[in-house]
């Protein structure tokens, strides 16, 4: 038994081992990347810009109120060598998105690495990054 | 018999937790799975004293790298230090929301920063020169192989000035100098000065693949050489080099809607 615990904690120790160092240094500052949300709602404008495309969507919170949410993504280059196009999303989709929240509470998130990614209502699943 | 195949799953899953977390560039850098459309000759040597076509930095996870972690970073001067504290990253040890990151009102982002960027850069070779461009701020240097030396005292620029040499069949050799003081490193906040030289190695290691390596002395700002950690680009044949100009219309609608609405208002 003692080996069997021996075996769990490598395991552990070696799980978070293995995530910190690569997640640690590369996230906007701005964002939680060590808590990602996923949200549901319906898109209200996609811009395809520079320096990074831009998703709004409306969200109901847990109280029914419906939230504006701004998610950030990539640059349209990168956007593209990902499988988006500017007419990727229209207003009114219908989207599930994963990104990781501000850490200051507003509803603005970031979607754009290899973590985030977007569902759509057929099942589709796009990301922006794949690295 | 089982006590000795738990001692070899735990040693075999200890031994391959060890590799993984020493070696998180070596992680990064691994061929994306989308990506995985190789041509045959992907590991076929790659032609003789010749860089032409598209190349795309891995790892990074999506968004830009530090010039170096900072705990490979060699000691600063007290100069550059004093430029270190004033300059307020959003990434990295000291990152914060917000900043003074020069990038974020349009300044060029200058060289070597421009590499470290997760857009792809093109090389094309003319006679006596090498041209590299980068999707990022449709941006282009020339890099001089006629044979010429670097200049003696040119004035200082955001990309400085770049000579090229093969120092063998597969390594192209690159030394810059002439920069201004006024870009950082990278997204982490680094300074250097004006004084800074750079030397960048270009192996074809294959068809399909870069080895990347950079080093930069500038004595005026660090005690040793700053050696950047060994990176890969890969030729990426369908690609092409689209445009990101900074605009600042563009980044201040994207400040205005985006990046302030996430920052804490500062105190």
């Amino acid at each position: 038994m003692k080996l069997r615990a021996a075996v769990f904690t490598v395991l552990v120790v070696g799980f978070f081992l293995t995530c910190g160092p690569v997640r640690a240094h590369h996230g906007n500052s701005a964002y939680d990347e060590s808590h990602w949300i996923t949200i549901s709602g319906t898109v209200t404008e996609f811009v395809w810009s520079n320096p990074h495309c831009q998703i709004f969507m409306d969200v109901k919170d847990d109280k029914g109120k419906v939230v504006n949410w701004a998610i950030e993504s990539q640059s349209p280059g990168i956007m593209r060598r990902n499988s988006w196009s500017r007419t990727s999303l229209q207003p009114g989709d219908q989207i599930t998105v994963t990104l990781a929240p501000a850490k200051n509470g507003a509803p603005v998130g970031f979607s754009g690495n290899a973590d985030g990614k977007v569902v759509f209502s057929d099942g589709r699943i796009l990301k922006m990054s794949n690295r | 018999m089982r006590s000795r195949q738990w001692i070899w799953i735990a040693s075999s899953m200890a031994a391959f937790f060890a590799v993984l977390a020493t070696a998180p560039f070596s992680s990064a850098q691994s061929e994306p799975p989308q990506a995985a459309a190789k041509s045959s000759t992907a590991s076929a040597p790659g032609p003789k004293r010749d860089l032409t076509g598209v190349w795309q930095l891995q790892g990074g996870d999506g968004g830009a790298q530090p010039i170096a972690e900072d705990k490979d970073m060699p000691p600063m001067t007290p100069w550059a230090k004093v430029k270190f504290d004033t300059q307020k990253p959003g990434y990295g040890l000291r990152g914060a929301a917000g900043g003074n990151d020069p990038i974020l009102q349009c300044d060029p982002i200058g060289f070597p920063r421009i590499m470290l960027m997760p857009t792809p850069n093109e090389l094309l070779q003319v006679p006596g020169r090498t041209i590299q461009f980068w999707e990022r701020e449709h941006e282009w240097r020339t890099i001089w192989t006629d044979g010429r030396p670097l200049p003696t005292d040119p004035d200082p620029a955001w990309f400085g000035y770049s000579i090229g040499h093969w120092e063998s069949d597969d390594t192209f050799v690159v030394e810059s100098m002439g920069f201004n003081d006024k870009t950082w490193l990278g997204p982490t906040g680094y300074p250097h000065s004006e004084d800074m030289r750079v030397v960048e190695r270009y192996r074809r290691v294959d068809h399909d693949t870069i080895a990347y390596d950079m080093t930069i002395t500038d004595p005026k700002a660090y005690t040793k050489p700053v050696v950047t950690p060994h990176r890969i680009m890969k030729l990426k044949p369908n690609e092409e080099i689209s445009e990101q100009p900074c605009v600042w219309s563009q980044e201040n609608e994207f400040a205005q809607r985006i990046r302030n609405p996430a920052t804490p208002q500062q105190k």
